[in-house]
């Protein structure tokens, strides 16, 4: 590692430098910076890493063995992982509740903080996409998705239309947050015209993309649990709920660990934005649930399976209880004054939504659009145990990526890292 | 592969963390150089059975190209190696065709609901002419047993045994319907499966990623996937093949009813329906005015399974 | 205003221009079609009296004429002649013995108002029989014991049984024509090979023609989550 050079002798920076030699020299920097920590960093780090090696070692035994090793049939033929894919869309959405605010509406202090919802979609775009990777039968083939190389069968593949929006929303959140943390490591004023073209797309593009994966489910004629032009917005307003609630999380936990205490207003505007959202979600379940039960028939035999057993099969049954008892939960808690303070409630609340959705939007909605079959037979679904670890791997993977990103954000806005002066470490 | 983008440094660096940066810049540098390499070994460790999946599928094999794209040159190689890897790894001779349309065709098959008696005949037929892997007893037709009186498949049965056909059942027997608007073909993101001038929905099993968005979209269940690789005692292996359709799949990739199109293609009757002893299942060319299809079409009742989604099956049952 | 009314004619113009073409289009096959489908028909119509004369001289199957030339037959299976009954008695060499109808029919009367085995005391006691109302000597000929008998009271060879079987049966005789009763074998694209196909009595026993039952052999394990022995599909 060379880049304790560049940190002994940044203060040389001169700041008509050209960019072709500072910015790799800041990022030499700030990935230096995001390997020091305290003790405790480094023992979550290992953990991280270990969990990520398992889920890895899975993955690579599932690659070799076929994927008998998962619990998926032609019936149940997506599971666990298509799940935390679709999950992990709504977290990378809900980053854009706090760059509404903070550019749309201008508020200052949401505008100190909106990074950390951008980080946090970076993230969970890398989680999304390992979660599609380790779904592939043959991921040594995934070049033939290439354009140009392979085929791309846009625009009639809806999963073309993700693999584009996933990585675009990726790349202009890469864009954005480099932009921003370079501009304050060489202690300039960003440039309106180099990143709010940027992050008015991707307020935009954050839409797409869970709109796009709900295009995925809800396309499909022959899944009638799925076939419903409820599904998008249900997305939406879930992933509005889970999104924030995890960036209140992540801000908390920087809060205790890095020091940097964000102001009150981001988490009070973040929790007003789950209230309403939430309660939109839960009419839009109820709405949903109206219509398949009162109007019966082959189509509401996905959700009698679901939320009351059929023919003697249950095993989504207690799942979806929970995720609903967990979510009226949260939405209670979050209506409490105190889910307004720095407390406890809050971050209960937070825990409470996130699991209730992810339930909801995973074993709750893509599980049983495959329950019954098409021929309406049931075939029930439990993840195995290389689904499991995989799935784990991947959010360890996901919780590294997030560490070092908030990691390097925390450094240069406390002004550790700077091009100006001499790091100060500790 | 995905994960080899590990942050360089991990540990339980204890005895460093009280000192400042600047202060040992050097050994401090050498611990995280140290790290980083015990984890990118624990990481090759990690993934090695990738190495074991690595060796069944050779260079020539990740390289090719779509079946579209191979010149008859290259569809020749990809044969020949093809054979050679049925030769080495299942110890048989195989002959793997290409066959290709005929020239105004359009393959439509029907089957006589009031005739049909569930025997099952027509899925033990496909699974041996087909090559399906033996432990899992594949086959590309699924039989439902229905209750007299409805249509409604909620109230159907696949897993009947016994005596057949019991007094108040019928028996429904699904397979691809090679509908002309297939959403399996629509989902594919890789244009690794399409509809052929026959009507005929193929899939190249080289191509294919096996992401199976298709099984999601198909509403007929007609689509599976080779959750392992098939394993046939050799003496079973049905080697007269074609490329589109019975070859021995690779793992973890997509196949369908082609209806037979290794036996169609050259004008024979597709196997499921040489199998049935009730001769409930007719096949023919529906452009050819005289076909069996065409008088049943025009002459019989004729139900089409789920009409109601638009997939426009070329897959019709009738009734006495 | 003249530049829009030149549009207009000329898109007048333009769409009966189209129309004509489409109607040319729509026609021409049309017509061709039904042409080639009365030809066909009349082919068709002349078989019969052509197959019986063929009959003859064949052993074991009756050929449809292929309807031109470089198309393969179809080749409809037929019985190899008339029945054997197998005695029931072996001679003092322990062997058992075929004898033709005629053997015992040509010396005993018939009993023209036999229905069912029940009422006969000596021979083909214990003959299931269940078709209809039929008497035994609606099909037997009581003439002709070798043969058959149409509802005309003339004589069918055991080998022309279908002629028998659709005098009643006419609407699966036509499905049988078509391809839609019966079953085949061989290709379905007669230029490139023949094709077989039963003949009634290989699937219906013509005392008891009602299809047999039958027993489900081979079942698809493919829902390989689940214990085999137990059949947890809903109904």
């Amino acid at each position: 590692m060379s880049s304790t050079t560049a940190i002994l002798t940044s203060d040389d920076h001169r700041s008509d430098e050209s960019h072709l030699l500072s910015y790799p020299r800041f990022l030499k920097r700030i990935l230096y910076l995001a390997t020091e920590g305290s003790f405790g960093f480094y023992a979550w780090m290992t953990a991280l890493t270990a969990v990520t090696l398992v889920g890895a070692n899975a993955w690579a035994n599932q690659v070799a063995g076929g994927m008998i090793g998962t619990n998926m049939t032609d019936h149940v033929s997506w599971g666990l992982y298509i799940a935390n894919f679709t999950f992990c869309v709504g977290l990378a959405a809900g980053g854009v509740m706090m760059v509404i605010p903070a550019y749309l509406y201008d508020d200052e202090d949401m505008h100190k903080v909106v990074i950390v919802g951008e980080t946090v979609a970076i993230a969970a775009i890398v989680m999304c996409t390992l979660s599609v990777i380790v779904d592939l039968g043959r991921p040594d083939r995934f070049w033939h998705m290439i354009p140009g190389l392979g085929e791309f069968n846009w625009p009639m593949s809806m999963l073309t239309w993700d693999v584009i929006v996933l990585n675009g929303y990726l790349l202009i959140n890469l864009h954005v947050v480099g932009y921003l943390l370079y501009m304050r490591y060489l202690g300039r004023k960003p440039d309106p015209k180099w990143y709010i073209p940027f992050v008015f797309l991707s307020i935009f593009w954050a839409i797409s993309i869970h709109t796009v994966t709900a295009f995925l489910y809800c396309g499909l004629g022959g899944r009638p649990f799925w076939n419903t032009a409820l599904l998008a917005p249900r997305f939406l307003a879930s992933a509005f709920v889970s999104g924030p609630a995890f960036i209140i999380l992540v801000m908390r936990v920087m809060r205790l660990t890095t020091g940097y205490t964000a102001p009150v207003g981001p988490a009070r505007t973040l929790i007003q934005i789950i209230r309403v959202a939430m309660v939109v979600n839960l009419v839009m379940l109820a709405s949903e649930i109206f219509t398949l039960f009162y109007t019966g028939g082959g189509h509401a035999s996905a959700a009698n399976y679901l939320f009351f057993g059929a023919h003697g099969h249950n095993g989504l049954v207690p799942w979806i209880w929970s995720a609903i008892a967990l979510n009226l939960l949260g939405t209670f808690l979050f209506f409490l004054p105190s889910a307004m303070e720095r407390s406890t409630v809050r971050i209960v609340a937070c825990l409470c939504c996130i699991v209730g959705i992810w339930i909801e939007k995973g074993m709750g909605l893509i599980i049983p659009g495959f329950i019954p079959s098409t021929l309406h037979e049931i075939v029930e679904y439990t993840p195995s145990l290389i689904e499991w670890k995989v799935t784990l791997g991947i959010w360890a993977f996901g919780m590294l990526i997030l560490t070092v990103l908030i990691k390097l954000v925390t450094s240069v806005f406390t002004g550790q890292v700077s091009s100006k002066e001499p790091t100060a470490m500790s | 592969m995905t994960t080899t983008n590990d942050p360089p440094a991990k540990g339980q660096d204890g005895r460093d963390r009280s000192l400042p940066v600047i202060a040992n810049p050097s050994r401090r540098t050498a611990v995280k150089g140290a790290f980083a390499t015990l984890g990118a070994a624990a990481f090759v460790a990690a993934v090695s059975p990738l190495r074991q999946a690595a060796q069944r599928s050779s260079a020539a094999e990740f390289m090719q190209s779509h079946y579209k794209r191979l010149t008859d040159e290259e569809k020749r190689q990809v044969i020949e190696r093809l054979e050679a890897e049925a030769k080495e790894n299942h110890g048989v001779e195989v002959e793997i065709a290409d066959d290709r349309p005929i020239p105004g065709t359009k393959f439509v098959y029907a089957i006589n609901l009031s005739v049909c008696n569930g025997n099952g005949k027509c899925v033990e037929a496909c699974h041996k002419e087909n090559n399906h892997d033996r432990s899992t007893g594949q086959s590309y037709i699924r039989v439902l047993e229905m209750p007299k009186g409805t249509m409604d498949m909620e109230q159907g049965n696949t897993t009947y045994s016994g005596v057949v056909p019991k007094d108040d059942k019928f028996y429904l027997p699904v397979q691809c319907q090679q509908c002309d608007e297939p959403p399996c073909v629509d989902v594919c993101p890789v244009k690794a499966t399409w509809k052929e001038e026959d009507g005929i929905v193929v899939v190249d099993y080289n191509w294919c990623i096996g992401c199976r968005y298709c099984e999601a979209a198909c509403p007929y269940h007609a689509r599976r996937f080779n959750w392992k690789q098939a394993e046939i005692p050799a003496e079973e292996i049905n080697p007269d093949q074609s490329y589109l359709s019975n070859r021995i799949r690779p793992v973890g990739v997509v196949e369908k009813c082609t209806y037979c199109l290794h036996r169609t293609r050259r004008g024979k009757l597709p196997a499921c329906l040489e199998a049935c002893p009730t001769g409930a299942r007719v096949f023919g060319n529906i452009l050819d005015p005289d076909s069996n299809i065409r008088w049943i079409l025009e002459n019989k009742r004729v139900y089409i399974l789920k009409e109601e989604l638009g997939t426009k099956p070329a897959f019709f049952y009738y009734f006495d | 205003m003249t530049r829009i009314s030149s549009l207009l004619s000329a898109g007048v113009v333009c769409t009966a221009a189209l129309m004509v073409v489409v109607c040319w289009d729509g026609t021409s096959p049309r017509d061709n079609q039904r042409r080639e489908r009365d030809a066909v028909a009349q082919s068709i119509s002349t078989e019969p009296s052509a197959a019986p004369a063929q009959a003859s001289s064949e052993t074991e199957r009756k050929s449809k004429a292929p309807s031109e030339p470089g198309r393969h037959a179809v080749v409809v299976r037929r019985p190899a002649g008339p029945p054997l009954i197998e005695l029931a008695a072996t001679d003092p060499q322990g062997r058992s013995g075929q004898v033709a109808c005629s053997t015992c029919h040509s010396v005993r009367r018939p009993n023209l108002a036999n229905r069912t085995s029940d009422s006969l005391d000596e021979f083909h006691q214990g003959l299931t029989f269940n078709h209809g109302t039929l008497a035994c000597y609606a099909c037997h000929n009581p003439e002709q014991s070798d043969a058959l008998r149409l509802a005309d009271g003339s004589a069918v060879e055991y080998r022309d049984v279908m002629t028998l079987c659709s005098q009643c049966h006419a609407a699966q005789a036509t499905a049988f024509r078509h391809g839609a009763h019966g079953g085949m074998n061989g290709h379905w694209d007669l230029s490139r090979g023949p094709q077989t196909k039963n003949n009634c009595i290989d699937c219906h026993d013509p005392h008891e023609p009602s299809y047999p039952k039958m027993i489900v052999g081979f079942k698809p394990r493919d829902r390989f989550l689940k214990d085999e022995t137990k059949h947890d599909d809903h109904e």
